[in-house]
C-alpha cells in the first residue's frame, strides 16, 4: 500500500527517532512521576523547551579547563547517536551499519560517553563535579560484571552477540520467553538500567541534594549549549537503554519487518510507547522504594549479579 | 536479511527446552531466588513471608507437573503442602516470634556474620557447587527437567549457607524449613510418581521439626531474651 523506504532513510530514521524522541520520553516520565507524588508536574514538552532555552544561553568554561572540557559534551552526544545504528530500533532485519559493532560495541560507546563526561568534570576542579564522576566510575565498575554476564547469556542463547539475533530468538516462540536464562538476564539488565538512569538504589535523579547526586553532579560546571548537550545526552542514554531492554530483551514486537513506510511509522510509535511504558514502571518503582545508603550499593549490585550469574548457570546445564 | 543469515558464523544456538520445561525451570529458579532473599532479609516477618512464598511456588510447581504429566495424586499433595507450609507453619512461626506490632519482639537484623553482599557472593559459589555437581549426575526423572533438580541441589546448599551466615535461631529455623522445601522440590523432580502416603509422611516430618524448633526458639528466648545464638557460646554453671 505505501511506498518502500530506501535503507539509508530507515537507518537515518533510527537515529532521528532516538534523538528527537528522548526528551519527550523524559517529559512523560517526569509527568507521571509528578502525578505519583501528587503534583501537577511540568508539561510533557518541557524538556524540549529546556534544551531550546539552554541552547540560546551564553556558555562559560573554568579558566584552567582545556579544550577537552568543551569537546566532551560533543563527543558524548556523538557516541550516543551512534548506538541507535547498532541496535534494533525500528526494524527486525539488520541494517547495513548495524554490523559495525555488537552488544559489546554498544557498551563500549556508552562507556566512552560516560568516560569523556567524567574526564571533563574532573578538569573543572569543582569538588562536586569530581565527586560525581568519581562515584559514577566506581559504581559503573561494580555493575560492569552484571552487564558482562548478561552478554554471556545472550551469547549462549543465540551463538552470537548481535542484538538483532537475540531479538529474533525471543520472537521465535513462547519457549524462548519462558526460560529461566532469558527471564533472569532480562531482570538483571533491568536492575542495571534502574541504576544507570539514576533511579534506584542511591541516586536522586532530579534532586539538587549533593549527597544523592552522581550523574547530575558531573555537569555542574557546564553551561549554555554545552550543558544542553549534556542534558540531551542523559536523555538519549535513557532512551537507548530502554530501547535495548524493550526491543532486544523484553518486547521485541512491533518492529517493522519490511521497508514499507507505514510499518516503519508504526514501529516509531511502538518504540516510543514501549519506552514510555518502561518509564512508567521505572517511575513507580523509583517512588515506591526507599533509597539505600550510598555504601549499600554493593547489596543492590550483588542482587543483580546473582540474577545474571544464575542465568548463565542454567544455560550451562542445558535446560535454561 | 533473514535470521538464518544472522546466525551464520556463530556456533549453533541452544534449543529452547519447551514451554512446560521452561515453566517448571522458571518456578524452580524463582524458588532459588527466594532462598537468596531469605539469606539477606533483615526482618524476621519478611523472612517468614518469603518462606511462605517459596512454599506456594512449590505447590504451583506440583500443580504444573500434575497437569502436564497427568498425575492426579500431585493435586492432593499440592493442596496438603500449601495448607501446611503456606498457612500453618508461617502462622506458628509468627506466633512464636511475637507479633510485628510488639516493640519488644526480638529482631534478627544484626545477625549477619558476613555483610549481605559478601554473603550473596559466597552463596553464589555454594549454589554453583550444588548446581554443577548435580548437573554431572545426569539424573532425569519422568516428570520434571534435570535443570530443576540441579536448582534444588543449589537450594540445599544455599539453605545451609543461610543457617551458617545468620547467627540467630529464627533464621536457622527458616533455613531448615526451606531446606525441606528444596528436598521436596528434588523429590518432585526425581520421583513425581511417589505414592501419596510417602509424601504425606515427609510433610509430617516437617511438623515434628516445627514443634522441635518452636520449643528451641521458646526456650532460647526465655533464657537469653534474644534470638541471637551468640549468647550460646558462654558456658553457664
Amino acid at each position: 500500500m505505501s511506498a518502500a523506504l530506501p535503507i539509508p532513510v530507515i537507518q537515518l530514521l533510527q537515529v532521528l527517532t532516538v534523538a528527537l524522541g528522548a526528551p519527550g520520553v523524559t517529559g512523560v516520565i517526569a509527568k507521571v512521576e509528578a502525578r505519583l507524588q501528587g503534583r501537577r508536574g511540568p508539561r510533557v514538552l518541557q524538556p524540549y523547551y529546556d534544551l531550546a532555552k539552554l541552547a540560546r544561553k551564553e556558555s562559560l568554561a573554568p579558566e584552567q579547563a582545556s579544550w577537552f572540557f568543551l569537546a566532551a559534551p560533543l563527543i558524548a552526544v556523538a557516541a550516543y547517536l551512534t548506538i541507535p545504528l547498532l541496535i534494533p530500533v525500528l526494524t527486525t532485519y539488520g541494517l547495513p551499519l548495524g554490523y559495525m559493532g555488537d552488544i559489546l560495541g554498544g557498551g563500549f560507546l556508552l562507556s566512552l560517553a560516560s568516560f569523556v563526561v567524567a574526564t571533563a568534570a574532573v578538569e573543572t576542579g569543582s569538588p562536586y563535579a569530581q565527586l560525581g564522576s568519581s562515584r559514577a566510575k566506581t559504581f559503573s565498575a561494580i555493575t560492569e560484571p552484571v552487564v558482562l554476564f548478561v552478554v554471556f547469556t545472550v551469547a549462549l542463547l543465540t551463538g552470537t552477540d548481535l542484538p538483532y539475533a537475540l531479538a529474533a530468538t525471543v520472537r521465535s516462540g513462547a519457549g524462548q520467553v519462558i526460560r529461566p536464562a532469558h527471564l533472569l538476564a532480562s531482570a538483571a539488565l533491568f536492575m542495571v538500567i534502574l541504576h544507570e538512569t539514576g533511579r534506584i538504589p542511591v541516586e536522586t535523579h532530579t534532586g539538587t541534594n549533593e549527597f544523592g547526586m552522581i550523574e547530575e553532579a558531573r555537569s555542574f560546571e557546564h553551561s549554555g549549549p554545552y550543558f544542553a548537550l549534556l542534558k540531551w545526552g542523559g536523555e538519549l542514554k535513557q532512551l537507548i537503554l530502554f530501547t535495548i531492554l524493550a526491543d532486544v530483551f523484553v518486547a521485541p514486537w512491533g518492529l517493522a519487518s519490511t521497508r514499507q513506510a507505514g510499518a516503519v511509522l508504526l514501529a516509531i510509535v511502538a518504540l516510543l510507547a514501549k519506552a514510555c511504558a518502561i518509564g512508567v514502571v521505572v517511575a513507580v518503582i523509583d517512588n515506591s522504594f526507599a533509597k539505600l545508603r550510598l555504601f549499600k550499593i554493593t547489596e543492590y549490585a550483588s542482587a543483580a549479579f546473582l540474577l545474571a550469574v544464575l542465568g548463565v548457570f542454567t544455560l550451562y546445564l542445558g535446560g535454561g | 536479511m533473514t535470521t538464518a543469515l544472522l546466525f551464520a558464523g556463530g556456533t549453533a544456538p541452544l534449543q529452547p527446552p519447551g514451554v512446560y520445561e521452561g515453566a517448571a525451570n522458571v518456578i524452580a529458579a524463582l524458588m532459588l531466588l527466594l532462598e537468596f532473599g531469605m539469606l539477606r532479609q533483615a526482618l524476621v516477618r519478611d523472612q517468614i513471608r518469603l518462606y511462605a512464598a517459596q512454599s506456594a511456588l512449590l505447590s504451583v510447581l506440583a500443580i504444573v507437573i500434575a497437569a502436564d504429566r497427568n498425575l492426579p495424586d500431585l493435586y492432593a499433595l499440592a493442596a496438603l503442602s500449601a495448607a501446611l507450609k503456606v498457612v500453618a507453619v508461617p502462622l506458628v512461626l509468627r506466633r512464636l516470634l511475637g507479633s510485628p506490632a510488639d516493640e519488644d519482639a526480638p529482631g534478627i537484623a544484626g545477625s549477619y556474620t558476613l555483610n549481605p553482599a559478601s554473603a550473596v557472593l559466597a552463596s553464589i559459589g555454594l549454589a554453583a557447587f550444588g548446581f554443577f555437581s548435580f548437573g554431572q549426575l545426569h539424573i532425569a526423572g519422568p516428570a520434571a527437567p534435570a535443570l530443576a533438580l540441579a536448582i534444588a541441589a543449589a537450594m540445599v546448599f544455599v539453605a545451609f549457607g543461610l543457617m551458617i551466615v545468620r547467627r540467630d535461631v529464627a533464621s536457622q529455623a527458616v533455613g531448615f524449613f526451606s531446606l525441606e522445601n528444596a528436598i521436596s522440590l528434588a523429590a518432585l523432580v526425581v520421583a513425581a510418581g511417589l505414592p501419596l502416603i510417602l509424601e504425606t509422611a515427609f510433610l509430617f516430618d516437617l511438623l515434628v521439626a516445627v514443634v522441635v524448633f518452636g520449643m528451641l526458639i521458646r526456650a532460647h528466648h526465655a533464657r537469653a531474651a534474644s534470638l541471637s545464638t551468640a549468647d550460646l557460646t558462654r558456658l553457664k554453671g
